[in-house]
């Protein structure tokens, strides 16, 4: 199965543009709404967190993001596109690995829309990390 | 009848079992956790829900040939 929602590495500034580009080629889209995770270097028993190390689940996760943006588009009428894509292997603090792009016709649901998407990867997408010291 | 299942373990669980993979002879999902128990006695300190080829159980299921079943710990994605 081809990976749509995964990506290895964290999410380049380069990525993003590349899915701004992507999710941006609809004239009839007044509101784009845009979420991006990043990883936090906090610091857990007096060690600051370098890097995360996310696994997942592929085949389940693609299946899951493919009924997420299936869902998230269902319940939101105006939406006319859902973007998500969500790091696998390392990604160092500082660095993006979840994105999360929601258009529509008015500015209503693609904020809500896009909260939504955001609960419902923490909720379905099995991903799992790791700190790294 | 029992059998042969293939089980993938996730997060927590695969640091515990110390595989990615292994195979299990199982009639049903609950024989199936008794058994990964048994070999893993650690998994009893990980929660974790089971997917059977890819779809997340809520009751346990009978099992057949080469299903594929994946041992969840908690989502920590986003």
């Amino acid at each position: 199965m081809k990976n749509r929602y995964l990506v290895g590495g964290p999410i380049t500034p380069l990525l993003i543009s590349e899915l701004m580009t992507l999710g941006n080629d609809d004239n009839g889209a007044g509101a784009v709404s845009i979420f991006i995770g990043k990883v936090r270097d906090d610091e857990v028993n007096g060690n600051r967190i370098k890097a995360l190390e996310y696994s997942a689940y592929s085949e389940m996760a693609e299946k899951e993001a493919d009924g997420i943006v299936k869902t998230v588009k269902a319940a939101f009428s105006d939406v006319r596109k859902v973007l998500l894509v969500h790091s696998t292997g390392i990604v160092k603090a500082g660095e993006a690995s979840l994105f999360i792009m929601v258009t529509s016709g008015h500015r209503d649901h693609s904020m809500r829309a896009c909260r939504h998407t955001l609960e419902m990867v923490k909720e379905k997408l099995p991903v799992w990390k790791k700190e790294i010291f | 009848m029992a059998a042969r299942v293939i089980v993938l373990y996730f997060g927590a669980a695969q640091k515990v079992a110390g595989n990615a993979s292994e195979d299990f002879m199982a009639e049903d999902t609950l024989s199936l956790r008794r058994q990964i128990l048994e070999r893993h006695p650690g998994m009893c300190r990980v929660t974790f829900r089971l997917a059977l080829n890819r779809n997340l159980l809520k009751e346990d299921s009978l099992l057949k040939e080469n299903d594929i079943i994946a041992i969840l710990p908690p989502f920590e994605g986003g």
